[in-house]
Formats: C-alpha cells, structure tokens, sequence
C-alpha cells in the first residue's frame, strides 16, 4: 500500500526537556570532576550533591519521554558519583601525579591522531559503500613503509610518501575483490589485515633482522608554538603544555578532519560519494559510474589510514615493531560508528578513545600497569554502548557492504 | 500533434536475446513530437526491456535508435541523458536520506568557486521548473518523507532538471493510490501541452485509453501493432495484448448465501505506532458469498485483514470463525480453523521468493502428512504435491524445483491462490488479490474466487479497485476511517460508492489520499 509515514515531529517543550537532560549528564560528570585537580574537594558530601542533581534532572527527562538522554544522565550521574568518591578517597600526592590536564589533553591528541586518519579514511570508504575492515592493514602498511622510505632516503616526507603509496595500492587489492569479483568485503577486509601482517613482517625480518629499525630515523617534526606567552599565566602555561608542541602530523589530522567535512557535505564530489553508497542504481541512471567512485574512495581510505601508521611509527614511536599498530584500525572503526559516519562526529570519538589512553597512561604513573590495563579496555565498552544504540541510533549508509553490478 | 508531428525517437528491428528467451524480437516503434504513446503489454512482454535498450541500460542485439532522425548508439544511460531522454523508473531511483533538491541536481551539480555544491542555486532551480509545470514540492525535503505520488514528482522534475524532451514512465500508476493516479494524468497533459513527447508504458487498458494519442501493444516480445486511440476499445486492446478474447467482466450469477462462516463484532485493532485504526468494525461473511471491502488505501484495511488472519491481536472485539470463537488465536490456529488469506504484498508476505515453488506450497502444511512425518520432511512428496497444483491452477514458467521470484507476477498470484485454496479454508480473505496483475491473471483470479464462492467458502475481498469490488461482490461494505460506513448492493454506482469512500456526504471533491 502506498501510504508513507510523516515523522512524526517533537513539540517546542522537548528542546527544555533535552536541555535539562543535558545539564543532567554534564552534572554527572561534574560530580567527578570536582574531586580532581585543581579543585580537589575532599569531601565526598559534595560529589553527592552534585551527582544528586544530575539523578533529578535525569529521572525528569526521563519522565517528560527523553529517555535516551534521561538515561544518559542518570548514568552519568551513578559514574560521576562512584568516581568522585574514588578520587575523594585516594591521596593527593597520586592525584596530583594522575591528573595533569595539560598533559592528559596532549597524550589525548597523539592516541587520537592516529584513530582519526584511519577513520576518516573508513568514512570515505564506507559512504561510498564499501566496508573496509582493511583499515588495519593499511595502518600497518603505512607504518612499515613510511620507515622504510625514511631510512631508505633519509627523508620523512619520502616516508610519508611511500606510506601513502603502500596504503593506497594495499587498498586497490580491496577495492578489486570487494568492487570488481563483488567478494564479501568482511571476509576481503579481514584478509587484506592478514596480508598486511606477512608483508610487514617478513619485509621486517628481512631487512632489518635482529636488530629493528635503525635509531637514524627522520622524525616528523614537532610544530613549537610558544603559547606560555599568553596571559594569564596559568592558561598560557596549560596551552602551551597541551597544545604547545604537537606533532606535524596532529595538526595535519584537524586540517583533514575539516577537509573531509567541506568534500563529503559541501561538494558536487561529497553528493557523489554519498549517492553511491546509498543507492548505486540511483546513482548509475544519471550517469555517476560508481565503481569508479568507490574505487577512488576505498583507495583514497587506505592512503588516509596509512597516514595515520605514518605517523605512529615516524611521528610517535620512531620505530617499527611486527603488528604495532595492535588493532588501532578495528577501534578507528568503532569511532567512524561512533561518530555516526560524519567527520567531526568520528573525530570525536577519537578524541574520546585517546583520552582513555592517555588516562590509562597516567594511571600507570601512579598505581602501575595494572589500571592501565583495566583502563584501556574503556575504549572498547565505550564502543559497546555506541553500536547498542544508547548514543543515538547510528544508521549506516544504506548501501554499505554490498557489491554492485551493472545491469 | 496529429499524423504530421515529425518524429523524434525511432526504434527499428531492436532484437534482444537474453539465455532461453527472446526479450524483443524485431521491434520497430516510433514516437511523434507532443504525443503520449503508450507502450501496452503483459508484464514480461518485453516493455521493459525495450524502454531499457532505450534509456541506455540494455545494449540491443540487432536493431537501431535514431533520435530525431540521427543514428544514437547509447552504451550508458548518460548517453541517452544526453540525447535528452528522461526516465521514470517502476521503482524510483530516489536516494530517501537526501533532499529532493540533491536528487534532482545529482550529478549535474550546481556550483559556487568552482568547487563548492550550490545548495540554494540547486533548490532555486527547482522550485523553478516545478513552478514552470505548476507543481507544488520542497526542495529541502528528504524523500523518504514524502509520499509515493510526490517521489513520482521528483523523478519526473529529475528528468526535466536534465532537459529532457522525450520522457519514459515505466508503469507509472502501479504504485499509486487512484487520487495519485489522476494528478498524475494531469501532469502528463501539461508536459505534453509544453512540448514534451511521452512514452507511457503500463499494463493496464483504461489508462491507455485514456492518456494516450497512439497505443503501442507488445505480446511475448513482438510488436503485434501501433493504433490510434480514435477506435481502439479496452475489448480490442486485451485480444491483440492476449492473443486471445478476454473476459473483462465475469459472468456472475447472483450467490446463494449459507449460514455465517465469518463472523466479526465491534473489532478494534492498533497499528505499529500504537494508534487505533480499526475502530469497532463488525461484519458478517456467508457460506457462498463474497463481500467487497471496499475504501481509500489507508483506511485500517490492512490492520482488519491482519487481525482476521491472526497476524495482529485485536485489541477489542471478537472473530468468529464458523462459529468458533478465534479472536485471540496465533496466525496457526487461525489457518487450522479454517483461514485462507490471499496478502495484499504477495512478494514479501505471499511467498518466500528464494524458495522453490514446491517449497512455497508446503509453507502451509509442511507440518503434516504426508509432507512430513515425526519432524522429518520428505521433499520428493512435496513435489509430486507442487505438481499436481501447478497443473491445476495453470501456474506457467516453472517446475517444482523454479524460485519463486523468477515467476511473473500473475503466476506467483496463482502459486498463492493453489496455496490458499487447496487447504480447503471455510473463510478466504483476499486483500487486493488482482494487485499489479495483467489482464489474463486478473480474468484467471476473478474466475477461481467466484467458482470458490460457489463452493460454498465465505470470501471477504478487499480491494482498492472498484471495478473488482462492483464486478465480484455480493454485498459491497465501504470502510472509512477505521470503521464500516455503509453497505450497498452490487447494483450501486461507483458515484455512489466513491462518496462513501471518501466520507459519506462530506463533500467527495475533498483529497483522502
């Protein structure tokens, strides 16, 4: 039957109703974070309190039928009270070793960078209709061979280049089974990533043995911003200790980021790339030839992902190891979900996943690697909790995953 | 217009052969400028395929395409684009995430600095040609929020954004509700008053009659002739469609009604979002006896049929089904009462397309002998099975062992109607039986319902079509709004009956759609 339904539309009260939910989960996290540096209340009356507001406000919005984000707040309220009688009860002197701010916040950009070149290249990939589970691979390729070149021809930008190369011809191979022989693109991703593994690792062995990657490496280098210059002295001092001296490659990630955003939403080539992975016939009858979009866009992904292996080994680690980039793809995936398949929205999530890392980091400092390792499984649960839909249901493109035949 | 417009598209000798059938077998057919020619046929016929080769989709194995005299050779559909062809395709090629704006301009973009896509100058542009053709539409509106009959708007806005003079509608009114369909009539006349030529392909011979200027018929891929409309009547029409005379109206003989087999009081049923759409209906079927249901799509008819056949709980109200109180009962306990149902969306309720014919007809009775016994399925029985149903209910172009989805849509019809039928059901609810079928289906499913009414089944028919409900019925029940308004005999007119449907006396020229 022919009958189409209208959305149906939320009344004017709703956006009171969201806001207040939103307080709520900003409330919940405040609760925590009032018990940290610099504040660093001692008492555990106080993150009671303020979690107790996020509750009201959840259980309202919750009430006037914004459950998602009423939940949220609650939640969030049930966290922030739990760690902040954490923090409460723990000493000052491990406190002040955990929480430095400008230093969390820089280990969370050099753990995001990565994630975000790997993701926006899976948005590429992904938008045009082609899943590609082979963003690890391709990490691993542009890490291997972005060394390679460096050492090869003294140079980083050559690194950079046969980085991209790598990555992108790696991603051909993809493109060909997933668009061409229309094979299934998990089962292709996942032994593109297997590939990736050998090739790495027996080009390794062979040409740098026992020894590893030479020390001569050429770093990418550091842009140094003197931001201590800033009055007043404890925003300069916090700027410059996070933002201050960062990674060539961290600032080329935000430029790619906005550069993502302005092709894929902004551009004749973005309304292609999106038609395509939404419905290729639609796309086909007007004359847009979509094995030649997706080709361009899986291709353009693995160059993207190999960036951010580039950057890992000649930007982070300044040297390479068998199977480093340890499932940084996969998790840049989560992020590429997590943000809904929209730049910034990835970039977010990478942002967020770096900052468990870093916080794992830091932990480490203080209590050993134990934390650590319980911390750096939040990255993963936070996945959980995205692709459960309690972050807003994250709808694919339509398209996604299945191969294309002209009639 | 007339015998002297020149002629802009010319197909000569187009042959296409695909594995085992010749799709077009040396067909010639031309369109004059400012004319609507309609392409009638049977679905498989090769309509499609035809309009294809055109449009650029298919590659013909012999044959020419001149356009406005000049020899086109298209190996994309960017290529018949270009030669200023326009296509509206069955299943729209609309993408439901993206605006109407964007679908339209896809691909032939609008931009500002070279680079960027021009969202304002894209919807400009439309508004303007939608103006130009006194249509009314959004462009910020994503598609997926619009109805069928406003989708069917941007597809043809698609054709005209690319400047198109000659324009394709492959069935266009199959999806679209009766109100639809005549706006749509509408639009096409002004197209055609602006300069437009029009190719009309459907299978159905009043709305060829209707809009066409000349009527092109296709029967298993040959061209058996190109009329005017002037002289042509639907009767000529369905015998050089069939190759045979056709039955348009069944001969009927008044029903001789039994006692109740289908019994319903006060039935109230919600829809998936929770609203009451079926708000107190209470009807009685007899043995022998087909009751028309007749109402707009939309009116709670499928939430009714659903309740009925035990795939929706009724939230108030009762069944009964020969006597025995149903409401309440599963889809399975429905069907072992004695509960035929013929769904309205035979592809994805009727059968399973990736089954084979054989397996579609034991979805039913897989569970008993001699199909099974103690859990364990015996598939040569159930082909024997599938074989002797297929013969008797003339089910063409395929064996036990055929998919499903590779039968045209009367056969699959008829795959479901042996299906329903052969259980031997007290009760048989029909929802929109003859839905998309050609002429020789629609005779072969009128025939079988009434010689089952005369087998003393009690048949409800529910039915957008009011030609089927007026030709079929015994009573005639008009639905509106979720609840029954009135109940005329056969006799009654269609004005009459057209009123009901849309309100009673509330005034018939207002849009229910």
């Amino acid at each position: 039957m022919t009958t189409v339904d209208q959305p149906v539309r939320a009344p004017a009260i709703a956006m009171t109703t969201r806001r207040i939910g939103i307080a709520g989960i900003i409330f919940g996290l405040a609760a925590f974070w009032i018990a940290l540096p610099p504040l660093t209340v001692r008492s555990v009356v106080w993150p009671i309190l303020v979690a107790l507001a996020a509750l009201a406000a959840g259980i309202w919005a919750v009430r006037e039928g914004e459950r998602r984000i009423g939940y949220g707040a609650i939640f969030s309220a049930i966290f922030g009270v739990a760690l902040g009688y954490f923090a409460t009860q723990t000493s000052l002197g491990h406190l002040n070793i955990v929480i430095v701010w400008s230093a969390i916040l820089a280990a969370m950009l050099r753990y995001a960078t990565p994630l975000t070149f790997a993701a926006i290249g899976g948005l590429f990939s992904e938008r045009s209709g082609v899943v590609n589970i082979g963003l690890e691979g391709m990490m691993l390729m542009g890490a291997f061979f972005s060394v390679w070149g460096d050492v090869q021809f003294g140079s980083w930008e050559v690194g950079i280049l046969a980085a991209m190369l790598a990555g992108g011809l790696l991603a051909l191979v993809h493109a060909f089974f997933a668009i061409q022989l229309r094979i299934d693109q998990i089962v292709g991703g996942t032994a593109i990533n297997f590939l990736a593994l050998g090739i790495t690792g027996y080009l390794f062995i062979q040409i740098y043995g026992e020894q590893g990657t030479p020390g001569s490496i050429a770093e990418i280098p550091d842009v140094r911003l003197h931001l201590d210059k800033i009055p007043p002295h404890a925003l300069g001092h916090f700027l410059d200790g996070a933002i201050g001296q960062l990674n060539l490659m961290i600032w080329l990630s935000f430029l790619v980021v906005v550069l993502a955003s302005i092709v894929m939403f902004r551009t004749p080539i973005g309304l292609r790339i999106r038609s395509v992975g939404e419905h290729p016939r639609a796309a086909d009858t007007v004359g847009i030839s979509v094995y030649a979009v997706r080709y361009g866009a899986v291709v353009l992904s693995g160059m993207l992902a190999a960036l951010g292996g580039a950057y890992l080994t000649l930007g982070f680690v300044h040297s390479f190891n068998e199977g480093m980039t340890a499932g940084r793809g996969f998790i840049a995936l989560a992020a590429l979900i997590f943000g809904k398949w929209r730049p910034f929205g990835a970039f977010g999530a990478a942002l967020l996943f770096g900052f468990s890392s870093a916080i794992a980091d830091r932990l480490a400092l203080a209590w050993g690697t134990s934390w650590q390792t319980l911390f750096q499984a939040l990255p993963y649960l936070l996945t959980l909790i995205a692709v459960a839909g309690v972050i807003g249901r994250s709808i694919p493109p339509a398209a996604v995953g299945r191969p294309y035949k002209k009639q | 217009m007339g015998p002297d417009a020149p002629v802009v598209l010319e197909l000569a000798g187009i042959t296409k052969r695909f594995p085992g059938i010749i799709a077009n077998d040396h067909v010639d057919f031309d369109l004059r400028a400012h004319e609507v020619h309609a392409l009638l046929g049977e679905n498989g016929a090769g309509k499609s395929t035809l309009m294809n080769i055109l449009y650029g989709l298919y590659r013909p194995d012999e044959g020419e395409i001149r356009i406005n005299g000049k020899l086109a050779h298209f190996t994309s559909s960017k290529d018949a684009i270009e030669a200023g062809i326009g296509m509206v395709h069955q299943h729209f090629m609309l993408i439901p995430v993206m605006t109407v704006a964007e679908n339209i301009v896809l691909a032939v973009e609008p931009t500002r600095a070279g680079v960027l896509f021009d969202v304002g100058a894209a919807a400009d542009r439309v508004r303007e040609i939608a103006e130009q053709f006194k249509f009314t539409i959004d462009p910020y509106a994503r598609i997926q929020n619009l109805s069928v009959g406003q989708q069917q708007r941007v597809e043809i806005l698609k054709a005209l954004y690319r400047k198109a003079d000659i324009l394709i509608l492959d069935e266009p009114t199959a999806v679209l509700t009766p109100q639809e369909a005549r706006e749509l009539f509408g639009i096409l006349q002004r197209l055609k008053a602006e300069g437009m030529s029009i190719i009309f392909i459907s299978h159905k011979l009043n709305e060829a009659l209707e809009i066409a200027d000349r009527i092109t018929v296709l029967r298993r891929g040959v061209k058996i002739d190109t009329i005017p409309r002037e002289g042509a009547t639907e009767a000529s029409l369905a015998r050089m469609m069939v190759g045979r005379d056709v039955l348009l109206t069944v001969e009927k003989t008044p029903g001789v009604p039994g006692k109740p087999l289908l019994e319903v009081a006060g039935l109230e049923v919600f829809d998936d979002r929770g609203l009451e759409v079926v708000k107190g209906v209470s009807l009685t079927v007899h043995a022998g006896e087909i009751v028309g249901l007749a109402g707009i799509d939309g009116n709670g008819q499928e939430e009714l049929i659903d309740a009925l056949t035990g795939l929706r709980k009724a939230h108030a109200g009762s069944i009964r089904i020969a006597g025995e109180e149903s409401s309440g009962d599963s889809a399975r306990e429905m069907l072992e009462t004695g509960v035929g149902h013929i769904p309205v969306d035979r592809q994805r309720r009727g059968l399973v397309l990736d089954f084979s014919l054989a397996e579609n007809l034991a979805l039913r009775d897989f569970r008993h002998a001699p199909n099974s016994r103690l859990g364990w399925l015996f598939p040569n029985r159930l082909v024997a099975r599938a074989r002797k149903l297929l013969k008797e209910f003339d089910v063409r172009g395929g064996v036990p062992q055929t998919r499903a989805g590779m039968l045209s849509g009367g056969n699959q019809q008829k795959v479901v109607l042996a299906r329903e039928i052969d259980r031997d059901p007290k009760v048989l609810v029909a929802g929109q039986p003859t839905r998309g079928l050609d002429v020789g289906a629609i005779e072969f499913v009128h025939r079988r319902l009434l010689s089952e009414r005369d087998e003393g089944r009690a048949i409800l028919l529910v039915s957008l079509e009011l030609d089927e409900i007026l030709s079929l019925s015994d009573r005639i029940l008009v639905i509106y709004e979720g609840r029954i308004v009135g109940e005329f005999p056969p006799t009654v007119s269609e004005e009459e009956l057209g009123l009901a449907m849309t309100g009673g006396g509330r005034g018939s020229g207002e849009e229910a759609a």
